[in-house]
């Protein structure tokens, strides 16, 4: 018994669950809601936030109020720059997504760097390197959208591959599973696990705790690459400010998965829901013709009664 | 051996970040004024004061915020709902003298339902802030979306006429910027000032001294929801328009206002001067990115890595004793 | 009737019973000690009489009427101030604003009055000046003080409120001699204008020579209180332990050897000047003195954990570089502190994670084997005699005792050949600290070394084959073989010139 109310407080059983209820309720509202083929978009539209969330999942683990704001600017940093040297053919794909990756893996290592040399707080460190990217992204790309993706970008993102499901959704799912056999799996993994949870006990139980907690800040931004590269070949090209959606909802994600904001406790599979739940009710809202000003408001008030549920800190009394 | 009788410890490494703002102001000052010989005028002066003014006041409120170890991620919507709940309260009413006294109160009490309300959802509920006030601030912007869906309607010239004039041949601004350096001199020499540092510093320690912990976040909240509808009152005096965006970009810039000025985002440690500092700083970099004249193009990129080098510099100060 | 009285308290965390029904009562005036191991929930019971542990069942009476707190700020207001153990001091601020914290001196217009504040506070540290140490005073930032000078505070911020009820646990941990005797002259002037102390301490000589009655708590109840002339050491030992009388002394079995394990030579850092000895094989060489004399940061030097400015070591014959502990562990060198929350464990973490952490990082392996870390682990922990749940228990289910061995354990696990000990018995009850000293003789029979601090003297000098005596940051004395006792220890440990040291 007390072992089956202990799974019912679960983050991921109450975020599952809420992507049941949301499903059911969509359905009832607005019939057709909860159709394969609503469902399959709802999914891809998830993979692009849970990509993203991976990122920010990691840095958040790693505690010390590990935040990643850049995220957002990140994304359309990626988008920008595979479309620019991808320009709709196929032979240039392998060179940018070289490209890509390595520039997004350098700027999250940047900031990894602030973070862990200058000891600058996480929150203001990846403000500072968001307007840092977006500036320079204005500097690029001028204000004007440009570039396009590959065809085979775009196939192998929207198309359907498995159970008529799109290629991202997949990717999604690789990610997935790679992110949680390393973090349960591996040395990396545990590291990461004891930084967030002391890092002074970590450091002296020989944790290289600098180093790891750099490698979380450039695997967000190489995260956020990889999610700039998918949204490219979802919309094909990309407007300046397409990442900037990102930023917060993809906190929101980890936080409704169950990752504690404090560091060291929680894991990517909570997060993959979390995503699943933040589309899902976004989608809700616009399907039932609520206006903007009633979207927002059901939005906030849903994810005040999602942290009632288990978004709660501890008591200060024993 | 008498230990010799120190003077408090004005110096000390805490106090870096703050030194490093002062010299960042000052030497943002005099790049400005080389670039833009106008800029010693009293007249810009003012200006340039009236423009930084919202950033500075919803900075301030922010401060207490994170002083007490939490965060407002909600104040530039509650900006943006005084701002068009001000505007459409006058214009409803017909702009009549009774009407803008109604809009101003009305502003400023629903600036301290929107603070108490974050500090429920924190303090009592134990919600964590940065996903809690993101919400609520989502619920704000909501509720100022159905006020005014877009940017408009008019105050009376007499509104945006008193706030651009003068009191006693000293400008409105002024004044109004030496009301709030005096609230928060008053604020710093209470004890809910140092229950609100203590708080921020060991909330188990506070706790278990006695502190009210409960109260004193609310208070903090109550307070930056507070400072944040004046930003919207001020915004209402120079814009004389309403807009539920216009708050938007205040939120996160505020933070960066109060880092820079010194307030560690651990709490405790920190001073509204600082914060004050800190949105001119933000705001003159504006002006100087402008008056030198950059291609457009430049000046995003710019301004981020000034940022963040002085955000960088500032901290790295801070840490610069600890080993 | 007892000022306080509590009776029948029941409280649980999660599955763990800490308090299983105690009693306790407190008379007006007396010191009354509180003894038991880790764990047997004197803490818990001091919490919830100060209002900041609710108690799930139980009475509570002050002067003979029931009350019930519903924090710590109702307590307060009853009188009843706490010394926390953990401290209750905000460390970015100043001693006089954490002295004075919630009780701020106001002017007439109700705003603080800070020149009051310091004034005040100077005058609180007057008191304690003697044994108070440099770089302390009213605005001195509490993040700055040492181990010893944060606890004074924290007993002048109980003071300050001048409470009828004070609970002191664990106050003396960090304070010496001196210190301590300064705490207790202070309690006797409390006792003598009439409040009542409770006062819970590891420290058995200090319970006869303070308290006039003592309680004792096992498994969460009181399984006995009297008066402390009407018993002895072994009889509150033995209800402690609950079984026969266990000897505190341990007969050491191993034998040093001649070989040189770890040499150092003029290590100067920020704390230490010139310090040069060398640790023999198999050996358990103590380093005592007063506190933060230099023992803990040679330790930590020694390990990486604190740059250095000079100074070579060695280990057999190769020069030891102290690059870091990831560099330093890599030579079969371990680190152990007493101050387990902060440097020892990831306390939301399960007991698993945290007794391969040291191992992972020593053999840099990239995936994690579990079944072949468990063959590893499990000999140990069994060994130690730890107790647990199951291995993903999070550690912070622990108690304080059975934590340290999970630190112990991950170490034991590196087959370390040099062990730095710095006063890892801090805070644990004497069972753990039995097997701790089984454990560390039979280490030194399979020819391990080991630098061992302990801020408890008589635990150093029993357990210690030679004891380095710390000054200043310089080794002032070498007490060994019947040298060993506190006499020449106290004689060393508080010379002021280098050429009165000891030996």
């Amino acid at each position: 018994m007390g072992r089956f109310v202990a799974l019912l407080k679960r983050p991921l059983t109450v975020a599952i669950a809420a992507i049941l209820v949301l499903l059911a309720g969509g359905e009832l509202l607005s019939p057709g809601f909860a159709s394969p083929r609503q469902i399959v978009t709802l999914l891809t539209i998830a993979a692009l936030l849970g990509v993203v969330a991976a990122g920010q999942n990691l840095v958040i683990l790693g505690g010390r109020e590990g935040i990643d704001l850049s995220v957002g600017g990140i994304v359309s940093f990626a988008a920008f720059l595979a479309g620019n040297i991808m320009r709709q053919s196929d032979a240039n794909i392998l060179q940018a997504l070289a490209v890509v990756f390595g520039a997004t893996f350098m700027i999250g290592t940047v900031t990894g760097l602030g973070v862990t040399l200058l000891r600058i707080p996480p929150l203001v460190m990846t403000l500072g390197m968001l307007g840092v990217v977006q500036g320079g992204l204005v500097l690029l790309t001028r204000g004007v959208p440009s570039g396009r993706a590959a065809p085979l970008l775009s196939r192998v993102v929207s198309d359907p591959v498995l159970f008529g499901l799109p290629g991202i959704v997949f990717i999604w799912i690789g990610v997935g599973i790679a992110l949680t056999l390393v973090l349960r799996r591996t040395a990396f993994g545990f590291n990461v696990y004891a930084i967030g949870a002391n890092e002074g006990a970590a450091t002296l139980a020989g944790v290289p705790a600098r180093r790891t907690r750099m490698l979380l800040f450039a695997l967000s931004g190489f995260f956020s690459g990889l999610t700039g590269v998918l949204l490219l070949g979802y919309t094909e090209y990309v407007f300046v400010g397409a990442g900037d959606q990102y930023m917060l909802p993809s906190i929101i994600a980890v936080v409704i998965g169950g990752t504690s904001l404090a560091g060291g406790n929680g894991g990517y599979s909570g997060t993959m829901a979390g995503a699943i739940v933040l589309i899902l009710l976004q989608s809700i809202l616009t399907t039932l013709n609520i206006p903007p000003f009633g979207r927002q408001i059901i939005f906030g008030v849903t994810l005040l009664a999602l942290m009632l549920l288990y978004g709660r800190q501890r008591r200060l009394r024993g | 051996m008498p230990a010799l009788e120190k003077r408090p410890t004005r110096w000390s490494p805490q106090r870096r970040p703050f030194l490093m703002a002062v010299v960042v102001f000052l030497v943002l000052c005099a790049v400005n004024a080389l670039l833009q010989p106008t800029f010693l005028r009293f007249g810009v002066a003012v200006s340039n004061v009236s423009a930084f003014l919202p950033m500075a006041l919803v900075a301030v409120g922010q401060t207490y915020v994170v002083l007490a170890s939490d965060i407002d991620l909600s104040a530039g919507a509650i900006v943006s709902l005084v701002n068009v709940a001000v505007v459409s309260i006058v214009d409803g009413m017909g702009g009549s003298a009774a009407s803008i006294a109604l809009g101003l109160a009305t502003g400023v009490a629903l600036g301290f339902l929107c603070g108490a309300f974050n500090g429920f959802c924190v303090a009592v509920l134990r919600f964590q802030p940065i996903v809690t006030t993101f919400a609520t601030g989502i619920i704000f912007s909501g509720f100022a979306l159905w006020i005014l869906p877009e940017a408009g309607k008019q105050v009376p010239a007499a509104v945006y006429k008193a706030y651009a004039g003068a009191v006693v041949a000293v400008p409105t601004i002024l004044w109004m910027l030496a009301a709030v350096i005096a609230f928060a001199a008053f604020l710093a020499r209470t004890a809910f000032y140092q229950a609100l540092r203590a708080t921020g510093g060991n909330i188990q320690a506070a706790y278990q001294t006695g502190i009210p912990v409960a109260r004193v976040r609310i208070g903090a909240y109550v307070i930056s929801g507070a400072f944040a509808s004046l930003a919207g009152l001020a915004l209402v005096g120079e814009t004389a328009s309403g807009d539920p965006l216009i708050g938007g970009a205040l939120t996160l810039s505020s933070v960066t206002a109060v880092v820079l000025g010194g307030t560690a985002l651990s709490g405790c440690v920190g001073g509204v001067a600082g914060s004050i500092l800190g949105a001119f700083i933000l705001g003159m970099i504006n002006n100087v990115i402008f008056f030198a004249q950059l291609p457009f193009e430049w000046q995003g990129l710019i301004q981020g890595v000034i940022i963040l080098m002085a955000l960088a510099g500032g901290v790295a100060m801070a840490r610069g004793k600890a080993s | 009737m007892p000022v306080l009285e509590a009776s029948g308290v029941r409280k649980q965390f999660g599955g763990v019973v800490a308090l299983a029904g105690a009693q306790f009562a407190l008379e007006a005036g007396e010191v009354h000690a509180l003894i038991g191991s880790n764990g047997c929930g004197k803490s818990t019971l001091c919490k919830i009489i100060a209002g900041s542990v609710a108690a799930d069942a139980g009475r509570l009476a002050l002067d003979g009427r029931a009350v019930s707190f519903a924090g710590p700020r109702e307590a307060a207001a009853a009188g009843i101030r706490v010394f926390y153990q953990d401290l209750s001091l905000i460390p970015q601020m100043s001693v006089a604003e954490n002295i004075f914290l919630g009780r701020e001196p106001r002017r007439r217009n109700g705003l603080v009055d800070r020149r009051a504040l310091r004034t005040a506070a100077t005058a609180a540290l007057a008191e304690f000046r003697e044994v108070l140490g440099a770089g302390i005073d009213a605005d001195a930032r509490v993040a700055d003080l040492s181990a010893d000078q944060t606890q004074i505070v924290e007993i002048l911020k109980v003071l300050a409120a001048a409470p009828r009820i004070i609970i002191y646990d664990e106050a003396t941990a960090a304070l010496d001699r001196n210190q301590v005797d300064a705490v207790f002259a202070r309690i006797r002037a409390l006792k003598a204008e009439g409040r009542s102390i409770i006062f819970i301490t590891h420290r058995m000589d200090e319970v006869f020579e303070i308290a006039d009655r003592v309680t004792v708590m096992r498994n969460g109840m009181t399984v006995m209180t009297s008066a402390t002339r009407q018993t002895t050491r072994d009889a509150l030992v033995t209800a402690m332990v609950g079984e026969a009388h266990a000897s505190r002394t341990t007969k050491a079995r191993h034998a040093p050897s001649d070989e040189t394990a770890l040499e150092v030579e003029n290590l100067a850092s920020d704390k230490l000047l010139g310090v040069t000895f060398a640790l023999r094989r198999g050996e358990i060489l103590g380093l005592g003195g007063l506190h933060g004399q230099g023992q803990s940061d040679l330790l930590r030097a020694l390990f990486g954990a604190l740059p250095i400015r000079a100074g070579t070591v060695r280990i057999g014959q190769q020069p030891l570089v102290l690059k870091g502990p990831r560099a330093v562990m890599r030579r079969a060198v371990a680190y152990i502190s007493g101050d387990r929350a902060r440097h020892g464990v990831m306390a939301i973490r399960p007991i698993f994670e945290n007794l391969v952490v040291s191992l992972l990082a020593r053999e840099r392996r990239v995936v994690v084997a579990r079944r072949r870390l468990e063959a590893i682990i499990l000999p140990i922990i069994e060994r130690l005699k730890l107790k647990f749940a199951s291995l993903d228990a999070t550690v912070s289910e622990l108690s304080g005792g059975n934590q340290q061995k999970v630190v112990i354990a991950r170490w034991l696990a590196t087959s370390p050949m040099v062990l730095l000990l710095d006063d890892p018995t801090k805070g644990i009850d004497i069972q753990t600290k039995q097997d701790l000293y089984a454990t560390m003789d039979e280490l030194c029979g399979h020819g391990v070394s080991i630098l061992f601090h302990s801020s408890d003297d008589e635990e150093l000098l029993a357990v210690a084959d030679r004891v380095l005596v710390f000054n200043g940051g310089r080794i002032v004395a070498q007490l060994s073989g019947e040298q060993r006792t506190r006499f020449a220890l106290y004689r060393a440990a508080y010379a002021t010139g280098d050429s009165d040291a000891g030996a």
